[in-house]
């Protein structure tokens, strides 16, 4: 597959923040006109509307996914000025906290549950943000591809110096625990993440004893 | 809350007008207006208590309306409603003389609750 250059993913993502902006306005206005049927319900006679507490269990329901709905694309709008700035201030636990949101899907699928145990509180670098979430994202779909279902996958972001790790660590059961390190040059999801490092004049290792990938990334580039 | 008179503008029709029945059933009166030429026009005309203005609509949005109701001394609230990537301009408003802003969609209760508040400081 074409890697896409920069002004093409700069094009995707303002798409997606236009769309998002109207999905967030359909969002608002589903949730208004629930909203008035609740209050038009609540000053209804339960005589004079049979069924009513079902009706008003029926838009509870849709208000609780209109709340959804508005948390995925608000998190999803986010995702898309990511490519705004190929060099700006990421706070690092909450871009990881940010993908885990993104990616849960991808996780639930295997019964796999995805969680950050952040080193270090809230820590700041320079960097290019997309390309951060894009490497951690290839190397939770390498564990994933190599996992059973079920387990965890830990997110351990850290300081090391003046440079940021963050390991990418298998807390389950393997398909084949003595081939996942050692075919791993042929993986196309750590091939990405080796050229991404090369991008962000970063390294990447394979820590086959904890069964983790490490992520280290200069704090400054 | 008879005495309050809303105006509200956003260019999703469905919206403010849902918005604003939603209003009438709380006792709030209040009127609709779907783009920042005609809310100037209903403003001038007849001064509600209280203003809520989309940030973002096509031709004069939100922030050019209040600048306008400012240039013209109508000194009524204004609460902003912002989108995504508009929360900036949300805070400029504010900086420009808007009593708040609140984020799309917006919580009825939170919105009565500033309209309230605002009122109560006139």
């Amino acid at each position: 597959m074409r890697e896409m250059n920069e002004k093409e993913i700069a094009f995707i993502g303002k798409i997606t923040a236009g769309v998002t902006h109207e999905v967030n306005n359909v969002l608002a206005s589903i949730r208004e006109i629930s909203g008035l049927m609740t209050d038009i319900l609540s000053i209804t006679d339960e005589t004079s509307f049979p069924r009513k507490e079902k009706f008003q269990t029926s838009l509870q329901k849709i208000q609780n996914q209109v709340q959804r709905g508005v948390k995925l694309t608000s998190q999803l709008n986010k995702f898309s000025h990511l490519s705004d700035n190929n060099k700006t201030d990421v706070d690092v636990n909450e871009i990881i906290e940010h993908l885990i949101f993104l990616t849960e899907r991808f996780t639930r699928i295997k019964n796999i549950a995805l969680q950050i145990q952040p080193i270090d509180k809230s820590f700041t670098i320079i960097t290019n943000p997309l390309l951060l979430q894009m490497a951690v994202f290839n190397c939770i779909a390498y564990l994933l591809n190599n996992m059973v279902n079920g387990g965890e996958i830990s997110i351990c972001p850290g300081k090391k110096g003046s440079e940021c790790s963050v390991s990418i660590i298998c807390k389950g059961e393997l398909l084949d625990k003595t081939s996942i390190f050692k075919d791993s040059s042929s993986s196309e999801e750590l091939l990405s993440v080796q050229s991404i490092m090369e991008s962000l004049d970063g390294v990447y290792e394979l820590d086959e004893s904890n069964t983790a990938i490490i992520i280290i990334v200069p704090g400054n580039k | 809350m008879d005495e309050y008179r809303v105006l509200i503008v956003d260019d999703e029709e469905e919206l403010v007008t849902t918005i604003a029945e939603r209003l009438q059933i709380r006792g709030i009166q209040a009127q609709t207006a779907t783009d920042g030429e005609t809310a100037l026009k209903m403003i001038e005309a007849n001064p509600p208590q209280f203003v809520v203005l989309d940030i973002m609509m096509p031709g004069m949005g939100g922030i050019e309306v209040l600048q306008r109701m400012i240039a013209q001394n109508l000194k009524i609230p204004v609460i902003l409603l912002t989108g995504y990537g508009s929360t900036e301009q949300g805070m400029e408003g504010m900086k420009l003389g808007a009593f708040d802003y609140l984020m799309k969609p917006c919580d009825l209760n939170n919105l009565i609750g500033k309209i309230q508040e605002a009122v109560k400081n006139l």
